[in-house]
């Protein structure tokens, strides 16, 4: 019998786990609540969209919550929380969407119940978002190549490393840095484009079998924070001297960029993806007309001017 | 919600002998596996009740929409799970599956512009066939569920990947196609009840299962390969091939999880679906399906799923911190399942 | 006679590596118990899983009511009429007595597509009345006990209409009501024509139940006797191919101190005011039927179950023994009548088995496994109790009813306990062998160890035992000196309900 009991307990162990959690994020009613629907949240990028966005929140007064997927992958658990989010009325909603499609009925009922939109890091196939406060990755990987071009005295085979295929941001980086080195750098030839999934592991395994077919190769591109510590490593453990050109930033980036082992890497200003969104977002609430795309920039860094504080303010660690 | 062959299960029994028939009832009724469903029905009501006082916003029609709608995939996915743990096997490759089947419905729809009935029924069939060959894979080559399956879930998601280009496949040709997940055929005749078809396909795909698990000679074998597979193969049934049955039986249900996803976010994702299986199993043992086999209910594996979406949907309404969400699911799912040992102890 | 129902003649069949069974002969009658005896591994499961299909012969011939048979499957067998019923038994737990009953010939309805659950329980009460077998077709199998579940069995392999019933150890679970249940049922089959062949080892029930013996040794035939004209001696002869004495084996010397005295001890309906003493260098024997609590006594000594009330001395010190940890600590050991579930981890090797319990001695730094020590522990214990295995690498899983349970032995030997209950240590041993551990018991008492031997079998009770204790219901009933030891007084008093009559007073 005391085992009957003691399951009954039970659920109600769990039952105050759950009041603990929910009472420790209690919304407040009369507050202007705005939740962003993110792509992420584990990894060091949207921690920082996150801290921008809690910036100006607080600045501008206002209430927020920030969530993403686990995976970027995870197409139909955003739009649930997308749903959720709706669902608690809010005043505002920024969204940054992994699939440009998927969301859009969602967004056509945020949309009819005058709720605004504003989309972040990348847009949506539609008109719906009043602004979209993103990167531009197309020119963004065109810097990069220009860069990796300068490193190796324009000729010689390169490689590139990018986290996924279907992304906007990596369809963009990949497309960006092919297409700049096709037009304005002709004696350089791409050996090989691999996908990581961001993974450090993986990216690391994929470096070190391009570097395993290709000897002679001189550089390689890797397109975010996880597929270029994974080319990083992989050319570590390879023993080779090569240029390495990462993107984003983040506290293994930055030491490799100071040691010398990776070249430069390209940083968006993800903290102002995150401050660009709610100062959108409030402004939309009072009112204010606003642009198609507002372009949050993006710089190229390397050990010269990594301590510079125009750069120092936009990396994370 | 009722299961109907259960229920039907009672009158035949007491139409069929009296005394006998009324320990039957009350065994069914008062038994281990009923009381199961109840402590579990019972976390759910407690679940909905508790979210409904803490948050306004929750037990709003859109909000219980959402939940039906959340629930859908991952539910139907947990019922294909459920026959193949009562086997005592398990299947990795759920998750990888519907997403192959989901870009396989895209090929034959978009790529090929079959007509949307014949494509539903093809990417289905995909489905059922690539559970077949995990059961052949397991049967034929001895090679042990957990391997075998592991096996397929990488095969598919690399198929997925493949055939797909690695890009989403958009249903631009088949204007119909969201009808099947977003769309409300309840609400076109009851407009109060805007029920959407996903949840309605999650019933009737319960129903069904709980059906063929209880009333036919595929989910007697289903119960009796988990309890004792050498001693059905003694009794001379032919185990190799109700097994490649019972996983193809799971991969159809993978199929029709596959259909809603992609109706739902009307495209198929190619990168999607790994660790979906997960959240299907942790379903079907909350709904008090044993992983050693035998024993298991179609109503509890829905229970199971509900509870999953109701406290994730829950917690992003009352604003809880992602991070905790995780910590707080976790929990929930052992302690689901310890409560479920003790009974069984005590059992 | 009338012609043979089964008559094989030459058979032989080989794995790899082991000769199973080599120009074997046998013959059964309609009508007939047929009772096929020989020591493990002499071939007995290995005919009688060829005449049911599960295996395939090598040659020779078995000619079947007149036909000359090779079933290439169980399927085969049982649809010809031939039934088999396993010694571990094959019923799916989960499921409803029918239902395991008509497994793979469920009734239909509904053009096939459903199952006819109404007719299939008819079909079953049909069949379970037949057999006057009162057992509700629509209860779980797993809730049964073994023997109603033996029944389902036998009402399974009937309701193929089978003319030949193999039973291979029937009665290993069953306690003496039920065993005299299923003979009652075999006699009744047997009055209906069917031929029933039958292994045990039990040389009693034998005598009580069958027409006529097969004797195969070394997967050779021996020879076929009648039952009522052969003493059990010739037929353990045969079996063990020499006679084997039944004379008493007493200790070399008088019993020492006390080791360990129990008073009062209470736990549960089967332990009720348990007193004894037990000294150095004796064998305790423990009498009584199955479920007379013999079991309860030594798991409640050794601290297995819920802490029990009354008072344990170990030499002359009042100890408290809430767990088998304590037990040990106490120098008390229990070799459990299941070895499989509860002595032996039976897929590793002989070395890791004898030092299991005892790791720590065996440790370098508390980590690293001191593989020398443990191979010369276990060499050590090999030769000692003349364990029989080609090395101390061997899984155990590989060697013999017998030799498994020395190693048990040695397991707690090398834990330095001194005193050992062992529970049933002979069941499922073959006869050989029984006699070595009977003989390592009594050297292992010699040496000074006190031994609690709980056994079923009178004879081994009587044979081995300074001292014998007979309980009934969880009482201890009477003590007996081995001279006053008759089986018939140790079953009057294995009986005798809750009389203060004979009443040990310790």
């Amino acid at each position: 019998m005391s085992n009957k009991h003691l399951s009954n307990y039970l659920v109600g162990a769990a039952l105050g786990a759950v009041m603990a959690a929910g009472l420790s994020a209690g919304a407040r009613a009369e507050d202007v609540y705005i939740p962003l629907v993110s792509k992420g949240f584990q990894h060091q990028f949207w921690q920082a969209v996150k801290l921008g966005a809690e910036q100006a929140a607080k600045a501008a007064n206002v209430k927020i919550t920030f969530e993403g997927p686990e995976t970027e992958a995870m197409v139909d658990k955003q739009i649930d929380m997308l749903s959720a989010a709706l669902a608690k009325k809010p005043q505002a909603i920024g969204f940054a969407a992994l699939d440009s499609k998927a969301a859009i009925p969602l967004l056509k009922k945020a949309d009819a119940g005058k709720i605004p939109v504003i989309a972040f890091d990348s847009g949506v196939d539609s008109d719906i978002p009043l602004t979209t406060c993103t990167t531009d990755n197309l020119a963004a990987a065109g810097l990069a190549a220009d860069k990796m071009a300068g490193l190796i005295g324009d000729a010689g085979e390169v490689a590139v490393v990018v986290h996924d295929q279907t992304s906007r941001t990596g369809i963009d980086r990949r497309d960006g840095f092919l297409k700049q080195i096709k037009d304005k750098h002709p004696n350089i030839k791409i050996v090989s484009v691999q996908y990581g999934g961001g993974d450090q592991l993986k990216s690391t395994e994929i470096t070190k079998s391009i570097l395993q077919a290709n000897p002679n190769i001189k550089g390689i591109f890797g397109a975010n924070e996880g597929s270029a510590i994974g080319v990083l490593n992989g050319v570590k453990e390879m023993k080779k001297k090569i240029v390495v050109i990462g993107y984003d930033s983040g506290k293994q980036q930055k030491a490799a960029i100071n040691s010398g082992e990776m070249a430069g890497a390209i940083t968006q200003n993800p903290i102002g993806i995150g401050s660009c969104t709610v100062d959108a977002a409030v402004k939309a609430l009072k009112g204010e007309k606003l642009p198609k795309v507002t372009d949050t920039g993006f710089y190229w860094y390397d050990k010269s001017n990594i301590g510079d504080a125009k750069i120092a303010a936009v990396l994370y660690d | 919600m009722s299961d109907p062959a259960l229920v039907k299960d009672h009158k035949d029994g007491i139409a069929a002998s009296g005394s006998g028939a009324v320990a039957a009832l009350r065994r069914r009724l008062l038994g281990p596996a009923a009381l199961q469903k109840l402590l579990a029905f019972a976390s759910l009501v407690l679940l909905l009740i508790y979210f409904s006082f803490a948050s306004p916003a929750f037990m709003q029609t859109d909000n219980m929409i959402n939940i039906l709608q959340a629930t859908a995939v991952n539910g139907v996915l947990a019922i294909a799970s459920t026959f193949v743990i009562i086997t005592a096997g398990i299947d990795l490759s759920v998750g990888t599956l519907m997403t192959f089947c989901a870009v396989m419905a895209g090929v034959f729809l978009t790529y090929w512009e079959l007509p949307m009935w014949t494509g539903i029924v093809a990417a289905i069939l995909t489905g059922a066939l690539s559970g077949a060959l995990s059961g052949a894979v397991i049967t034929k080559m001895k090679v042990p569920p957990f391997i075998a399956t592991l096996g397929m879930m990488l095969v598919l998601k690399g198929l997925a990947l493949v055939v797909s280009g690695s890009k989403p496949i958009y249903f631009s040709n088949t204007e119909n196609f969201s009808m099947i997940s977003q769309d409300s055929l309840l609400g076109v005749l009851v407009p109060d009840l805007p029920i959407p078809n996903a949840a309605l396909i999650l019933i009737v795909m319960a129903v069904l299962a709980s059906i063929v698990l209880n009333r036919t000679a595929l989910g007697r074998y289903t119960f009796a390969i988990g309890s004792n597979e050498e001693a059905v193969r003694l009794s001379g049934v032919n185990v190799d091939r109700w097994k490649i049955v019972i996983y193809g039986l799971g991969g159809a249900i993978c199929g029709v999880a596959g259909l809603l996803l992609a109706s739902r976010i009307n495209s198929a994702q190619p990168a999607l679906g790994q660790g979906y299986e997960l959240d299907a199993i942790a379903a079907v043992v909350i709904g008090g399906t044993s992983l050693s086999g035998g024993t298991g209910t179609i109503l509890g594996t829905i229970i199971g799923a509900f509870i999953m979406s109701v406290l994730t949907n829950g917690l992003r309404i009352l604003s809880v911190a992602q991070e905790w969400q995780f910590v707080v699911t976790g929990i929930i799912i052992i302690l689901a399942v310890y409560a479920d040992m003790l009974r069984r102890k005590r059992g | 006679m009338s012609t043979p129902l089964i008559s094989v003649h030459g058979l032989c069949k080989s794995f790899p590596g082991v000769r199973a069974l080599h120009n074997v002969r046998f013959e059964l009658l309609a009508g007939e118990v047929h009772a096929v005896m020989g020591e493990n591994g002499a071939g007995k499961s290995t005919l009688m899983k060829i005449l049911a299909g599960v295996y395939r012969k090598d040659s020779g011939d078995i000619v079947y009511d007149g036909v000359g048979v090779d079933f290439p499957s169980p399927r085969e067998a049982q649809a010809a009429g031939i039934g088999i019923i396993h010694q571990e038994l094959q019923l799916m737990n989960h499921l409803t007595v029918a239902q395991n009953i008509f497994i793979g010939r469920e009734p239909r309805k509904a053009f096939g597509l459903l199952l006819d659950e109404d007719r299939l329980n008819r079909q079953a009460a049909e069949l379970l009345g037949q057999l006057n077998l009162a057992i509700d077709p629509r209860t779980t199998v797993g809730g049964l006990t073994v023997a109603k579940q033996q029944m389902v069995e036998i009402a399974k392999a009937l309701s193929f209409n089978s003319r030949v019933l193999i039973m291979d150890e029937p009665t290993a679970a069953l306690n003496n009501r039920e065993i005299a249940e299923l003979f009652k049922m075999i006699r009744a089959l047997k009055a209906r024509g069917v031929g029933i062949v039958y292994i045990s080892h039990k040389m009693d029930e034998l005598k009580q139940i069958s027409d006529r013996v097969t004797v195969l040794r070394d997967g050779e035939y021996v020879a076929t006797v009648p039952t009522a004209e052969t003493t059990i001696e010739t037929i353990i002869g045969m079996m063990v191919g020499r006679s084997l004495s039944d004379a008493r084996l007493v200790g070399a010397a008088p019993a020492g101190d006390i080791a360990l005295e129990v008073r009062k001890l209470n736990c549960g309906p089967l332990v009720r005011d348990v007193s004894f003493t037990l000294r150095k260098g004796e064998i305790l024997g423990f009498a009584g039927l199955m479920g007379a609590g013999r079991t309860e006594v030594a798991r409640a000594i050794f601290g297995a179950d819920a802490v029990p009330s009354g008072e344990i001395r170990v030499n002359n010190r009042q100890v408290t023994i809430r767990t088998p940890a304590h037990a040990v600590a106490n120098g008390i050991g229990y070799l459990s009548e299941d070895r499989k579930r509860f002595g032996l981890a039976t897929g590793m090797d002989v070395e890791s088995n004898v030092v299991m319990s005892n790791l720590a001695n065996y440790l370098a730094m508390k980590v690293m496994l001191r593989k020398r020590a443990i191979r010369d522990t276990a060499g050590r214990f090999i030769r000692m109790l003349n364990i029989r295995t080609p090395s101390a690498s061997q899984e155990v899983r590989l060697l013999s009813g017998g030799n498994q349970q020395k190693i048990v032995i040695a397991k707690w030997l090398d834990r330095d306990c001194d005193i050992l209950f062992f529970d049933e240590p002979t069941r499922g041993i073959d006869i050989g062998a029984k006699n070595e551990i009977y003989r390592l018991l009594r050297a292992l008492a010699d040496q000074g160890k006190a031994i609690v031997m709980i056994s079923s079998e009178l004879p081994e009770v009587i044979r081995m035992s300074d001292r014998i204790v007979v309980m009934c219901e969880g009482r201890i009933t009477g003590e007996l000196s081995p001279d006053e030891a008759t089986q018939e007084r140790i079953m009057q008093l294995a009986t005798q309900r809750d009389t203060m009559e004979g009443r040990l007073t310790a």
